[in-house]
C-alpha cells in the first residue's frame, strides 16, 4: 500500500496539470471554435519565463507571477495579429496556429538554444509521515493546480464575466444581437486560455527538464482530454484529463511507457470515434 | 488544356534541369521529386476530397516499409522483385487507409477539426510503434534497402546512377500527375467537388459518400505509399522519421503553401519549399525555420489559396469555382 501511495500522487500532479493545459485549450476552443496548435508552446514559454528568472536571480515567486503576465500578453498580440484575421475559417486557425508553433518554437531555439534546462525547486524538503515520504514542492503544485482550476470555474460558473462567456458559447449570433461584444469576449478567453498556459509552464518547470520540444507532449493529450471528456461543459476536461492522463501514467508504471502512449491515445480515438460528443455529453463541435 | 501546358512545361523544365544543376544537385531534386508526390497525394485528398489529413506520412511510411522488407526478402527471399515491391507498397498504404477510412468516416463519421487530432495522433502512434518494432528495425529503422531493379523483356537495369534515377522518378511523377488530373476532369472529379463541399446533397441525389471519401482517401494513400517506396530505395534506407509526426506536417506545410486546391501548386510548393530550405539554411542559419514558420501562417492567412496557386491560376486562365 504505502508504495502505491506516491503513484497514486505522481499520477494526479499530471493529470492537475494536463487538466491546466486543457482547460486553456478548451476556453479558446469550446468559446472561439479555434484549435489553439501553439498553446503547448505557449505552455513552454511558461517554464522558460522561469528559466530567465532564475538566471536573472529573480526569486520564484517572481517567476510565477511574470509567466502569466508575459504569456497572456503574448496571447493579447496573437489573438489581434492573427487569430482575429481568422476567425471564420476554423480549418485556417489550424494550420496558422501551427505555423506560429513551428515560429515559437523556434524562436526559442534561438534565444536560449536547443538543449534542455532545470529550474531549480523552490522547496527541497519532503514531507514525511512514518514510512511514507513525499517531494514537499509536489504537493504545493498539485494544491496550486487545484486552486487554478477551481478559480476558472468559479469565472466561468459564478461571475457575469463567466456568464457572459457561456452565453457567446450556446448561441454566439443571438448573444451579439443582445449587444455583448463578443469579439471582445473572445479576446479576453483567448488572452485567459494562454495565461492558464503559460502558468502551468512555469508551475511544472521545476519538475520536469525545459527544453524547445516539450510543447507536444501535452497538446496532443490536452487535445485528447478535451475531445474524450467532451468541449461542451466544463467539467468534460476533468473527466478526460483523468481517463488520458491517468491510464497514460499507471500503464507507464506498470508496463512501459511506449505501450502506456499506444494504448492511450488508440483508446482515445475509439472514445472519439464512438461517442463524437465525449463523455460528458454536451455539443458536437463542427 | 493550358493547365496541361503549363504541367508540360514544368515538367520539361524539370526533365531540362540536371544539365545545369550538376551531379549533386540532380540527386537531391530526385528526393524532393519524391516529396512531390507526397504533397501531391496530400493535395488530392484535402484540397480535391475535403479531407483535412495531419498524418499524411502515415502511408508514406507504411509503403517506404513494405517496399524494404520485401525487396530486402526479409518475408519471401526468393521474391525480391522491385516491381512486386511497389505494387504491394501501394495496395499496402491503400489496404491500410481503406480501413482507417472505414473506422473513421462510416456512419455519423467524424470531419473537420476532430479528423486533423485524430490523425495527427495516428502518426504518432505509429511513429512511436515504428521506434520500438525491433524486428523493424527499431529506432535505427532497416538499412541496406537495394535499388529498383528494372526488368524489362529479360533485361534488367539497377537505378543506382543518379542520372537514370533521376529520369525514371520524373516518368513516373509525371504519369501520376497526369492521370490524376485526367481522373479529376472526369465525373468523379466533379463528385469530388460535390462530397468537399455539399456532402449532404450528393447523399440526397442517391449517392454513396462513404463510397467517394474512401475512395479518394485510398488512392491518396496508395500515390503516398507509392512515393514512400521510392524514396526507400534512394536512400537505400528506412526509418520511423519516414512515417512520423515531421513529415506529416512538412507536407501540410508544402502543400498550404503551393496551394491545396492545385494539383500542380502543390506538388511545386514541395519541390521550391525543400529547394528555397537548403539554400537558404546555409545563407540565414537558424532563422529559416522562423522565416519558413512565418512564411506558413502568413500565406493561411493573405493566400488561403496557396502562395503558388494564386499566380498559376492567373496564367492558367483556369478559374475554378469558388467553394463556398
Amino acid at each position: 500500500m504505502s508504495e502505491l501511495i506516491p503513484i497514486i500522487l505522481d499520477v494526479s500532479s499530471y493529470i492537475l496539470i494536463l487538466v491546466l493545459v486543457a482547460l486553456g485549450l478548451m476556453i479558446v476552443f469550446g468559446m472561439m471554435g479555434v484549435i489553439n496548435m501553439a498553446h503547448g508552446e505557449l505552455f513552454m514559454i511558461g517554464a522558460y519565463v522561469m528559466v530567465a528568472a532564475q538566471n536573472l536571480g529573480l526569486p520564484f515567486l517572481a517567476g510565477i507571477i511574470l509567466a502569466p503576465i508575459i504569456v497572456g500578453f503574448l496571447g493579447l498580440l496573437i489573438e489581434a495579429a492573427l487569430i482575429r484575421h481568422i476567425y471564420l475559417r476554423p480549418l485556417d486557425t489550424i494550420l496558422a496556429t501551427w505555423g506560429l508553433s513551428i515560429a515559437l518554437k523556434q524562436l526559442v531555439v534561438l534565444t536560449f538554444g536547443p538543449e534542455s534546462h532545470s529550474v531549480a525547486l523552490p522547496v527541497d524538503g519532503s514531507l514525511e509521515l512514518g514510512a511514507f515520504s513525499y517531494p514537499l514542492y509536489r504537493l504545493i503544485l498539485m494544491a496550486a493546480s487545484i486552486l487554478l482550476i477551481g478559480g476558472t470555474f468559479w469565472l466561468f460558473t459564478r461571475t457575469d464575466f463567466g456568464l457572459l462567456a457561456r452565453a457567446v458559447i450556446a448561441r454566439p449570433n443571438t448573444a451579439a444581437s443582445l449587444g455583448i461584444d463578443t469579439r471582445r469576449m473572445y479576446r479576453w478567453s483567448f488572452v485567459i486560455g494562454t495565461a492558464l498556459a503559460g502558468l502551468a509552464g512555469a508551475l511544472v518547470a521545476p519538475i520536469i527538464s525545459v527544453d524547445p520540444q516539450m510543447g507536444l507532449g501535452y497538446l496532443v493529450p490536452g487535445f485528447l482530454s478535451i475531445l474524450v471528456g467532451g468541449a461542451g461543459p466544463l467539467a468534460g476536461v476533468l473527466v478526460g484529463g483523468a481517463v488520458v492522463g491517468g491510464v497514460n501514467n499507471l500503464l507507464a508504471v506498470w508496463i512501459s511507457p511506449v505501450a502506456a502512449l499506444i494504448t492511450v491515445y488508440i483508446i482515445a480515438i475509439l472514445i472519439i470515434r464512438l461517442k463524437p460528443e465525449g463523455i460528458m455529453g454536451g455539443r458536437r463541435a463542427k | 488544356m493550358r493547365n496541361n501546358l503549363i504541367a508540360l512545361l514544368v515538367f520539361a523544365v524539370l526533365a531540362a534541369s540536371p544539365v545545369a544543376i550538376g551531379g549533386y544537385w540532380t540527386g537531391q531534386l530526385t528526393a524532393y521529386l519524391v516529396y512531390g508526390l507526397l504533397a501531391m497525394s496530400l493535395s488530392l485528398v484535402w484540397g480535391y476530397g475535403g479531407i483535412l489529413c495531419f498524418g499524411q506520412a502515415m502511408f508514406f511510411g507504411i509503403g517506404g516499409y513494405i517496399m524494404a522488407v520485401l525487396t530486402k526478402g526479409m518475408i519471401l527471399p526468393e521474391l525480391t522483385s522491385s516491381y512486386l515491391g511497389l505494387i504491394a507498397a501501394m495496395a499496402g498504404s491503400a489496404l491500410f487507409a481503406l480501413a482507417l477510412g472505414y473506422f473513421l468516416f462510416a456512419g455519423r463519421g467524424i470531419s473537420g477539426a476532430y479528423l486533423a487530432i485524430i490523425t495527427l495522433a495516428m502518426a504518432l502512434v505509429l511513429e512511436r510503434l515504428m521506434n520500438n518494432w525491433y524486428a523493424l528495425g527499431g529506432y535505427n529503422g532497416l538499412l541496406n534497402v537495394p535499388p529498383i531493379k528494372l526488368n524489362f523483356f529479360g533485361a534488367s537495369f539497377e537505378l543506382w546512377d543518379r542520372m537514370p534515377t533521376f529520369y525514371a522518378v520524373l516518368a513516373v511523377v509525371a504519369l501520376v500527375y497526369f492521370l490524376v488530373t485526367w481522373l479529376l476532369s472526369s465525373a468523379y472529379g466533379l463528385r469530388l467537388t460535390a462530397i468537399r463541399t455539399h456532402p449532404d446533397r450528393l447523399a440526397s441525389l442517391g449517392y454513396n459518400v462513404l463510397t467517394i471519401r474512401l475512395s479518394v482517401f485510398a488512392l491518396s494513400a496508395a500515390i503516398a505509399g507509392l512515393a514512400g517506396a521510392i524514396f526507400v530505395t534512394l536512400d537505400g534506407f528506412a526509418s520511423p522519421t519516414l512515417i512520423g509526426f515531421t513529415l506529416s506536417t512538412e507536407a501540410l506545410i508544402w502543400v498550404a503553401i503551393g496551394g491545396k486546391e492545385m494539383l500542380l501548386a502543390a506538388f511545386l510548393g514541395a519541390i521550391l519549399t525543400r529547394t528555397a530550405e537548403s539554400w537558404l539554411s546555409e545563407i540565414f542559419g537558424d532563422y529559416w525555420i522562423l522565416i519558413l514558420g512565418i512564411a506558413f501562417m502568413i500565406s493561411v492567412v493573405l493566400l488561403p489559396k496557396g502562395l503558388l496557386a494564386t499566380p498559376l491560376e492567373k496564367l492558367t486562365g483556369s478559374k475554378r469555382k469558388k467553394t463556398r
